[in-house]
């Protein structure tokens, strides 16, 4: 048997995921580096910044069919959502939503907002909330893909959840407050944040799949989200009382369910799942044995 | 500010507003026409029942009351910070909410946030920030990160941000700095209902406050990004 080389999505940089999503040389960026729009608010912290302000934001092709795409890179400042790199996010949304490509793809890789720009990072990320409800209000869908090595938390946590659907690594990590976060504030007790069976057990991509938050749970491999991004791409569902409902409903029907669950073992108990085994699993083997 | 004197100042013709433990919900009436009142008390932290309680009244509100506007009262001590919590995927639950507020947009609701409270980071994000305009009135504390966990988290010191703090708005607490931003339409210390029923009385729920960071200087490269992306 031939073995196809993994290409690691979590180890990627962000243009690297970029060029390995889209169809080959099909990517245009618009404000590439050499474009310098820098963060104006760290050279006063004496930090260090990038001429991307940590985001790469363009146009290409999937399969053929036009997309735009924005890609944090969790390399410079944890993918950090500051004034201008949420700019950025929100003018592509904004884009998408005059020009109606086929899909947004949005790759996130960011500890939330960069504490720096506090109040600027906070006020972005919900602008880029808007922004994304907007697009899909105008037809276009924002697939969110997770699976870098910064995880998806804070502003960028709930941003990623917006979106129509998720494609996500079992690598990926995705929740409001971060572990560390938990733990600074409420204790070790209540959070151990080195503990990384627990964190990814807690906040990982195969939890995520098996709520139903994450559509697709694919390997780490930069192809396979190619393909689950192909499968996802249609025209987002218009908002109705009816679809609202429908999500409250199954979302208090989780809490009645797994309320007093206080580790994913026991939610994976109550699904019927050997919770021993389901870390052990590939994205295929979970995929087939996931409860409906 | 309390809530009893909120209410009363915000809606002088009379309100019919009940407090349900956090959950404030009822109906008002301003300049002779109803509005809804959905809001949050006794610095609740917002978490995947508060959402699912809330996104149920505004969806009661879309159904039974088409267009008309919507008052959310905002007091909050930021997002419900726990593992069972983020293990039911409460990012899923907020963004549920968000939703809620973005399907009375559509069907021509007009959504106003008044905080009169705490509003805190992700607390802030689920109930207020997503409205077509954000007020403050007296009382009313924004905030991400107080400093001093802004301080650990970034090993920086304390007195360096305290130092920073007073020359720019990106990153410390409070409502001035908010609103220097753009995260603040307006805010007011007097006259809230003749307020409220201007601000109504605009057909505008375009997300302007890129370009308000802009004027107020607080936040100058946003919007210019914003619109070159855009083309």
């Amino acid at each position: 048997m031939k073995l196809t080389p993994r290409i690691s999505f979590y180890e990627a940089s962000a243009r690297q995921r970029v060029a390995g999503l889209l169809d080959a040389d099909s990517f245009r960026e618009i404000l590439p580096p050499t474009e310098q729009r820098i963060s104006p608010h760290l050279g006063m912290f004496d930090a260090p910044v990038a001429f991307d302000d940590g985001v790469v934001v363009g146009e290409g092709t999937l399969e053929g069919k036009e997309v735009y795409i924005f890609a944090q890179e969790g390399k410079f400042r944890g993918g950090s959502l500051g004034e201008v790199h949420a700019a950025k996010i929100t003018g592509l949304l904004r884009r998408a939503a005059i020009r109606k490509p086929a899909a947004v793809l949005g790759l996130f890789d960011s500890g939330g907002v960069r504490l720096e720009e506090a109040n600027a990072g906070e006020i972005g990320s919900t602008e880029i909330m808007r922004a994304i409800l907007e697009a899909q209000r105008a037809g276009v869908p924002v697939i969110g893909l997770l699976g870098g090595s910064c995880g998806c938390f804070g502003g960028s946590g709930i941003t990623s959840s917006c979106c129509d659907a998720l494609i996500a690594s079992e690598e990926a990590r995705l929740s409001v407050s971060g572990p560390e976060v938990i733990e600074t504030v409420m204790g070790v007790e209540a959070f151990d944040s080195r503990d990384r069976a627990l964190v990814w057990r807690t906040t990982g991509g195969k939890n995520r799949f098996l709520f139903g938050k994450v559509a697709t749970l694919v390997d780490d491999h930069i192809p396979a989200f190619r393909m689950a991004a192909v499968a996802l791409i249609k025209p987002s569902e218009p908002l109705s009382v009816e679809s609202l409902r429908a999500e409250r409903t199954r979302l208090a029907r989780r809490i009645e369910d797994y309320g007093s669950c206080t580790d994913a073992r026991q939610v994976w108990a109550r699904m019927g799942l050997d919770a021993d085994r389901v870390p052990d699993m590939t994205a295929a083997e979970l995929t087939a044995v996931k409860p409906a | 500010m309390e809530l009893p004197i909120l209410l009363d100042q915000l809606f002088p013709e009379g309100h019919r507003v009940a407090v349900d433990d956090w959950l404030v919900s009822g109906e008002a009436t301003l300049g002779g026409r109803p509005v809804a009142v959905l809001g949050t008390t006794n610095d609740v932290f917002i978490g995947i029942r508060e959402a699912v309680a809330l996104s149920d009244r505004l969806l009661d509100i879309v159904e039974k009351s088409p267009g008309i506007p919507i008052i959310m009262l905002v007091d909050n001590n930021g997002q419900r910070m726990a593992l069972d919590e983020e293990l039911l995927v409460l990012p899923e639950y907020i963004a549920h909410l968000l939703r809620a507020q973005q399907l009375a947009r559509n069907n021509g609701h007009k959504l106003i946030s008044v905080v009169y409270g705490n509003s805190i980071a992700g607390g802030f994000i689920a109930f207020g920030m997503l409205a077509d305009r954000i007020v403050s009135v007296p009382g009313a504390e924004t905030s991400v990160m107080k400093l001093e966990a802004i301080a650990r988290v970034t090993k920086m010191p304390l007195e360096k941000l305290q130092d920073l703090a007073k020359q720019v708005s990106v990153f410390a607490p409070g409502c001035e700095n908010f609103f220097r931003m753009g995260g603040l339409h307006e805010m007011w210390t007097d006259d809230f209902s003749n307020r409220l029923q201007k601000i109504l009385a605009s057909d505008d729920a375009q997300d302007i406050r890129a370009s308000l960071g802009n004027e107020r200087g607080g936040r100058k490269a946003a919007q210019a990004v914003i619109a070159e992306v855009r083309g």
